[in-house]
């Protein structure tokens, strides 16, 4: 990460912890149906080129803040971490023909477009999302309660990852 | 280093994420109550599975000792059941007709009572090796030979009831006459309700494997002679302890055709023929002296 990228992404994170921890957590509390998580967004906006070990770390390291905050710890960092791991297959699925050119800093509808980039978005949420009930809930016997629980929370975040992206049109 | 690297390249995601998540496994369930019920409870169930193979198979393996463990009890039981019955008849001397504990206790000397007075069996297991019930004349073949201390003429029983008798003895191997053969007699007595013992002689007919006949019982015992009536050894031969099961009364007592002072009552065997396994040979200590008793008396 080179210095166009630090700043932008430590004011990115720092504005969107505020908004999940403060703001969004108070919507949580209306009950287990209401969750909605943005911080998946710090993970998928860094920068293109990062590599995966990075990345898991990365994704950990948010996941373990927002643990702290929302006092279960390890549940969000396991979630993180998987999405660190997975980031690269993802964009690589939604990569134009030939690849990334390498001009694009980070993957935002700016470079790649607002198809492109919902496409991805959702499917990298959905994967996130129903990671974290899985194992918010520690068993699959319950697998009924985490797929709705994974579809209301995935309808509600993506309200908010639309919002913002448009919002911000976040380019480094 | 190069090579490294690329592997490192190639596969440190993984192995990063693989690391991490163990980590968050242990925080998950070491700071989260709803988590840690969960693990702990399927941890419990998984373990107490694997254990519980474990055990199965542990099981497994010392099961020959074991079964070899409990036949040897069983026989040890065997004897000692066998030689408390005899002890049930009182043991008259000189001026009083005492009972074997009293005696002990007046006197406070075992020379009072003399073991010698009484037949004293040993049962020695053995195994079943071959056996046939479908031929008039049946027999067994059994893994105790002279080796074992078996002879001729000794009393083979299961833990159900009466087998046969030793007839030829090898080394390591016997022949058992088995109760289904037609030159087999057994002296046995019906265990009648009023607690008289009245004996005759068990004799099988050919025919139905799980069938014999109790001959020679004096027909004024007709009235107290119902189906379900125990059959027991007599204890009258030597051979066999006294009481040893045989089998119950299966149908009504006939008159014998030969002689109709006497009754024919069918028993149904308690012990299958066809899939006794473990058995016991029975060893008289004094078989040689009462055989040579009865030699003499013979020839009187």
């Amino acid at each position: 990460m080179n210095s166009n990228n630090f700043f932008p992404s430590l004011w990115r994170f720092l504005g969107i912890m505020v908004v999940q921890v403060l703001l969004f957590k108070q919507v949580a509390l209306a009950g287990p149906y209401f969750t909605i998580l943005l911080y998946p967004l710090l993970l998928l906006l860094l920068p293109l080129q990062a590599a995966t070990p990075y990345l898991v770390l990365l994704g950990f390291a948010t996941g373990m803040t927002v643990d702290f905050f929302y006092g279960s710890l390890g549940v969000h960092a396991s979630a993180g971490a998987f999405s660190g791991l997975i980031r690269p297959g993802v964009l690589g699925a939604f990569a134009p023909k030939g690849g990334y050119s390498g001009k694009e800093p980070i993957f935002a509808p700016a470079y790649v477009g607002w198809q492109t980039f919902l496409s991805a978005a959702a499917l990298f949420f959905g994967l996130h999302i129903f990671w974290y009930f899985s194992v918010d809930a520690f068993t699959f016997v319950y697998y009924g309660m985490i797929t709705l629980k994974s579809a209301l929370c995935f309808g509600l975040s993506m309200i908010f990852v639309v919002l913002y992206t448009a919002l911000f049109n976040p380019k480094n | 280093m190069g090579n490294l690297l690329q592997l490192f390249i190639r596969f440190g995601g993984f192995v990063t994420f693989v690391l991490v998540e163990a980590f968050c496994f242990f925080l998950i369930v070491q700071y989260n109550e709803k988590q840690d019920a969960i693990f702990t409870h399927s941890w419990g169930i998984f373990s107490g599975r694997i254990l519980e193979r474990q055990q199965k198979a542990l099981d497994y393996i010392g099961l020959s000792d074991r079964v070899d463990s409990l036949t040897k009890e069983n026989a040890a039981l065997q004897a000692e059941l066998a030689n408390t019955r005899v002890f049930q008849m009182p043991y008259r001397d000189t001026q009083f007709l005492v009972l074997r504990d009293t005696l002990r206790k007046v006197d406070g000397s075992d020379s009072v009572i003399d073991k010698t007075t009484r037949p004293h069996y040993e049962f020695i297991a053995a195994k079943v090796v071959g056996n046939s019930i479908t031929s008039t004349n049946n027999w067994l073949m059994i893994n105790r030979g002279t080796e074992d201390q078996v002879k001729p003429g000794m009393a083979v029983v299961s833990g159900l009831g009466i087998v046969g008798i030793t007839r030829h003895v090898d080394r390591r191997f016997s022949m058992v006459l088995s109760v289904l053969h037609r030159q087999s007699r057994i002296s046995a007595a019906l265990k009648l309700k009023n607690g008289e013992l009245p004996a005759g002689s068990i004799v099988w007919e050919g025919g139905d494997p799980a069938m014999v006949t109790l001959r020679f019982i004096p027909k004024h015992f007709i009235e107290f002679i119902e189906i379900g009536t125990p059959v027991v050894t007599s204890g009258l031969s030597g051979m066999f302890p006294k009481e040893i099961s045989i089998g119950t009364v299966f149908d009504k007592p006939e008159a014998d055709i030969e002689n109709p002072y006497f009754l024919n009552i069918k028993v149904r065997l308690r012990q299958d023929m066809s899939s006794v396994q473990d058995v016991y040979v029975v060893k008289n200590a004094f078989a040689t002296e009462m055989d040579t008793l009865q030699t003499k008396t013979a020839r009187q």
